[in-house]
């Protein structure tokens, strides 16, 4: 599913220029999970924003289902975010303006679902993470593990093939951090691919393979059973 | 889609409600006062527009060429109109016209109305329509009469008037009037008024009977409508025959003189003036100047004001997307495009923009009645009222809407992805934008402060000026009853006789300042002195004039008590002295047209009879018996004025029972003359406040979101030692020196308009630094007086509460 070959980005100031990713490669096939760990500053989250055609490679290659999506402009990569990939961050990225029923439907508005069809999905969607009794909520009126919860709606009420996951379980208590975790994996059996950064290798445990990083290159990568 | 943006811009406003209601209050303000400034323009621009006939309607004047230069002469022979009309091509009606107070009378009710002296084309040129009556020709008959609706309502009450006769006083004696139609009451919008519309035939003897054929008395205006074939340019230059045939004399005086031909090489020359820039014709070398200065200044106030209200807009609008950087970022990350955010945040503006345009309509309809009272206009709603109006307000809110909103929501809409998801903002342009607008902001607050300023000094110049009289304690009224001038002046001697606060009365044919009627008027006459023509202003006066203004007597003496023994005697000012150029100016003979001589008893120091800001003109106060004299002035002792000014209503009351009393003190009547400025001051001032508040506002909010930003350096600066005065005076200073900036560019441009517009004035201020450096301080104090609010608030706040937050 994906496949990125002697990737690199670079961060310039006026005077210094970091490498963040240095000719990264390797491939995720499709309803894989991986984990991405090492330490801070060693290019994890770079990493998951190119993966999340967030941000743009400087060099190297980036396949997407086989496509190449290098070099896609904001608007190209837009539509191809939208339609494959789901977000889930350590700060749950909630809008707070919004409530829960709101916020999971709003990648469904921009991808221009109609709305009879919008309710039926977002309902489904809080039913399955068990939250639909707080629809009507504002996150504010959440705990840590609920908002998190929301947040997982939100990443797969489009059903994307490729879920990416920032740290989801940092801002949690371990019981709400391995419900989350629980909520993850059940979205990988049903077939979705989840890449999912971490510090934690009792969450990289639930995948299958775990990449770890150092100053922007892999330097392990190990296969679980 | 909508129906969502509009619930989330709801939201986000509730949510930031310093920020929502700061932008409110201050759009609501903004807009309220445009819409009633831009009423005012509107109204002052539409008078005299609504003739169905007004691109043809002129008012003849004529340039006449003087040994003084060229001056504009809008006085006509009681002739002219009937030869104009004969005589010159292109002249499809006519009509005189000539303005005077009356005393009406209808069985056992007084009334004094305003009277227009017309000829029958006056009420098919002009658009006052007759609802009532003989439509055709109401005035044909010089014992018919036309009134308005309004004063039929005060003669007659619910009565029918049509057929009705009343009394009015002519010549000493009532005659009779008969109403032959009424008139549609005049829209607001009309320089012209009368109560009541007579043939220009009824006039008193001395107004028209005396100078039947006569071309060199000249009393009255004359008003034209021009054929659709002909423009007033040719007009004009077809009347160089006309003026040869029928002004010879005057011209050849002129030539004799030392007078000097215009361009066109001609002594006299007819001019057309459009009836719609009447209200606004100044006369300058001869010619009308015509300035709607005042009407656009009005206007142009109410755009800089809501130009201001909008830049704080756009500026509380870019500092706040800061917050909103994570919402955006998300918003992107699943999905959205430029355009939906665009319009997400566009909705939020035109909510905040929507809500403001209806409360600024409610506020301005709650302050229409002070706003009509301080400024003394009777502009309305109605004035806006017109589909072109509304289109333009419409507009001019979209225009207004599009831009402020959409620039903002322009900037947030194109922020980076993953910046905005990571909270960081890229800072380009340093906040050029930002303290840009900052700059126009207060450049614009200090422009309107110093210009109130400049105005208010020279109102006060002009107020506190020596007009070479005694205004403080003189109070004058017309004489409005019914007896004779001269048996009411005695009657009211009697009545004040046993008053000790009285100190002296007197009378004459011309007023002061305004009056409480508002009437006023000047004669000027010419004559032959030596070989050369002399002009002057005329003031018949009554008996101890000189002794009850105060006039300073320079040479010579007061008219005696006894008048009849100075009737041949004339009391002259210092510029009548000059222009006789006599070494001994007393006992000099000076010998008007019917050959009369006057000798000069005394001479006097000019004193301002006229406008404030005219030249003192040349006078000569005659002490003729049985003249008519309009007007009484009483001097009273300078303790308990108000008992006073009871006392003489009282004996004027009793004097002339049915008479309404008019007095006033002349300080009051030189007030009314400076309506003009005091308007000028009351607007430019209520913009100048307006627009400081506004600005402030401003201020205050970027204020608070800088304080915002800077809350972690304030306190590892105060960690390190800094102390609280330090830090207010660097969070100030950012802000002081935008102020400072707007300062040194606005103070150059306010000096500039100022000295043009002083150039109105023979008498003016001069113009010092200190005028401006006092409206710069102004501004810079409320300005400091508004960051420090949030600046000390910041500076005194416990450092690791702030370190904490951060």
């Amino acid at each position: 599913m994906i496949q990125i070959t002697d990737l690199e980005k670079f961060y310039r100031t006026e005077e210094v220029q970091t490498i963040a990713l240095n000719k990264l490669s390797f491939n995720v096939k499709e309803g894989e999970f991986v984990a991405i760990m090492g330490p801070s500053g060693c290019g994890k989250s770079t990493l998951l924003n190119i993966l999340g055609l967030l941000d743009d490679p400087d060099a190297g290659s980036f396949k997407f289902n086989g496509e190449e999506v290098a070099g896609y402009n904001e608007r190209k990569r837009s539509d191809l975010r939208k339609h494959n990939v789901g977000f889930v961050f350590q700060s749950f990225n909630l809008i707070d303006e919004l409530t829960v029923f709101e916020n999971v439907e709003l990648p469904l508005i921009y991808t221009g679902v109609k709305p009879a069809e919008r309710k039926k999905r977002v309902e489904e969607v809080l039913e399955k993470m068990q939250i639909m009794h707080r629809r009507n909520h504002f996150p504010q009126q959440l705990s840590g593990g609920q908002q998190q919860r929301v947040a997982v709606a939100r990443a797969v009420v489009n059903n994307p093939k490729l879920i990416l996951a920032d740290e989801p379980t940092g801002n949690l208590d371990s019981t709400n951090g391995n419900e989350v975790m629980d909520l993850l994996i059940e979205l990988n059996e049903a077939g979705t691919t989840i890449i999912m950064v971490t510090h934690s290798e009792h969450d990289a445990k639930y995948s299958h393979r775990i990449i770890r990083m150092l100053d922007g290159q892999k330097v392990t990568e190990n296969v679980l059973v | 889609m909508i129906r969502n943006y509009f619930k989330i811009a709801f939201r986000n406003l509730w949510k930031d409600r310093i920020f929502t209601s700061l932008n409110i209050i201050g759009l609501t303000a903004a807009f309220s006062v445009a819409i009633l400034l831009t009423m005012y323009a509107v109204f002052q621009l539409s008078f005299d527009r609504f003739h169905e006939q007004a691109q043809y309607l002129y008012q003849i004047y004529s340039e006449d060429s003087t040994p003084n230069g060229f001056k504009a002469n809008l006085s006509n022979p009681e002739p002219f109109a009937a030869a104009f009309k004969n005589e010159i091509a292109g002249v499809e009606k006519i009509t005189r016209h000539r303005g005077s107070g009356i005393l009406v009378s209808y069985r056992d009710k007084q009334l004094n109305m305003h009277a227009s002296y017309v000829d029958p084309d006056f009420f098919t040129m002009f658009s006052f329509p007759i609802i009532k009556g003989n439509t055709q020709n109401p005035i044909t008959s010089g014992s018919s009469i036309v009134i308005t609706e309004k004063a039929a309502k005060r003669i007659f009450g619910s009565q029918n008037p049509i057929g009705e006769t009343v009394s009015i006083l002519r010549d000493e004696k009532e005659v009779p009037f008969t109403i032959t139609a009424i008139a549609k009451d005049f829209p607001n919008t009309s320089s012209m008024g009368f109560d009541i519309a007579l043939n220009f035939k009824s006039q008193p003897k001395h107004a028209y009977a005396r100078n039947i054929g006569r071309w060199d008395m000249k009393n009255h205006e004359v008003y034209m409508q021009l054929s659709k074939e002909m423009t007033p340019d040719q007009l004009e230059k077809s009347t160089t025959d006309f003026t040869q045939l029928h002004y010879r004399d005057e011209i050849d005086n002129a030539k004799r003189d030392g007078a000097q031909p215009n361009i066109g090489g001609v002594y006299k020359q007819i001019r057309l003036l459009p009836v719609s820039d009447i209200p606004f014709a100044n006369f300058s070398q001869g010619k009308a100047i015509i300035n709607r200065t005042m009407p656009y200044l009005v206007f142009g106030i109410a755009i800089l004001i809501v130009c201001i209200a909008c830049f704080n807009f756009i500026n509380m609008s870019i500092a706040k997307s800061a917050q909103r950087l994570k919402e955006i970022g998300m918003r992107k990350t699943l999905g959205a495009n430029k355009l939906q955010l665009f319009f997400q945040f566009w909705g939020e503006s035109i909510l905040i923009f929507l809500t403001a345009t209806g409360l600024g309509i409610l506020t301005a309809s709650l302050l229409l009645q002070p706003f009509q009272t301080l400024f003394k206009t009777k502009a309305s709603f109605e004035t806006i009222f017109s589909p072109s109006a509304l289109l333009g307000l419409i507009l001019s809110l979209t225009i207004i809407t599009i831009i402020s909103g959409g620039y903002p929501s322009l900037l947030m809409s194109r922020l980076g992805t993953l910046q905005s998801l990571k909270g960081k903002i890229e800072k380009n342009g340093k906040n050029f934008l930002r303290n840009g607008l900052i700059i126009f902001q207060f450049g614009i607050t200090i422009l309107l402060i110093s210009g109130t300023l400049v105005l208010w000094n020279q109102v006060e110049f002009m107020r506190t000026k020596d007009l070479g009289f005694n205004k403080d304690q003189v109070i004058a009224f017309p004489l409005n009853g019914k007896r004779n001038d001269q048996q009411a002046i005695q009657l009211l001697r009697d009545a004040l006789e046993d008053k000790t606060t009285i100190m002296s009365i007197t009378a004459s044919n011309n007023i002061l300042g305004f009056g409480k009627d508002g009437n006023r008027s000047t004669s000027f006459m010419g004559f032959e002195y030596k070989g050369r023509g002399v002009n002057t202003h005329m003031l018949v006066v009554d008996k101890d004039y000189v002794e009850t203004l105060d006039l300073n007597l320079i040479e010579g003496r007061s008219f005696r008590k006894n008048l009849a023994s100075d009737s041949l005697s004339v009391i002259i000012n210092e510029s009548m002295a000059k222009q006789l150029n006599e070494k001994e100016i007393l006992n000099t003979k000076i010998i008007l047209e019917d050959s009369v001589a006057f000798s000069v008893v005394g001479v006097i120091k000019d004193f301002n009879f006229q406008e404030l800001d005219r030249t003192i003109a040349p006078m000569t106060l005659f002490a003729l018996p049985n003249w008519n004299l309009r007007n009484v002035y009483v001097k009273v002792a300078p303790d308990n004025l108000e008992q006073s000014f009871i006392n003489v209503k009282t004996a004027w009351e009793s004097v002339e029972p049915n008479a309404e009393f008019l007095g006033s003190f002349l300080d009051e009547n030189i007030e009314r003359t400076l309506h003009k400025e005091r308007t000028m001051i009351a607007m430019i001032g209520s913009g100048s406040l307006l627009a400081i508040i506004l600005s402030c506002i401003g201020l205050f909010s970027i204020s608070l979101q800088v304080v915002a930003q800077r809350r972690k350096e304030i306190g590892i600066r105060k960690v390190v030692g800094a102390s609280v005065s330090k830090i207010t005076m660097m969070l100030s200073a950012d802000f002081l020196k935008l102020v400072f900036i707007a300062f040194i560019i606005a103070t150059p441009i306010a000096w500039y308009f100022s000295s043009q517009w002083l150039q109105n004035y023979t008498y003016h201020i001069n113009l010092t630094f200190w005028i401006f450096l006092t409206g710069g301080s102004i501004t810079v104090f409320i300005a400091l007086a508004t960051i420090s609010i949030k600046t000390v608030k910041a500076a005194i706040q416990n450092p690791v509460k702030s370190l904490k937050t951060e």
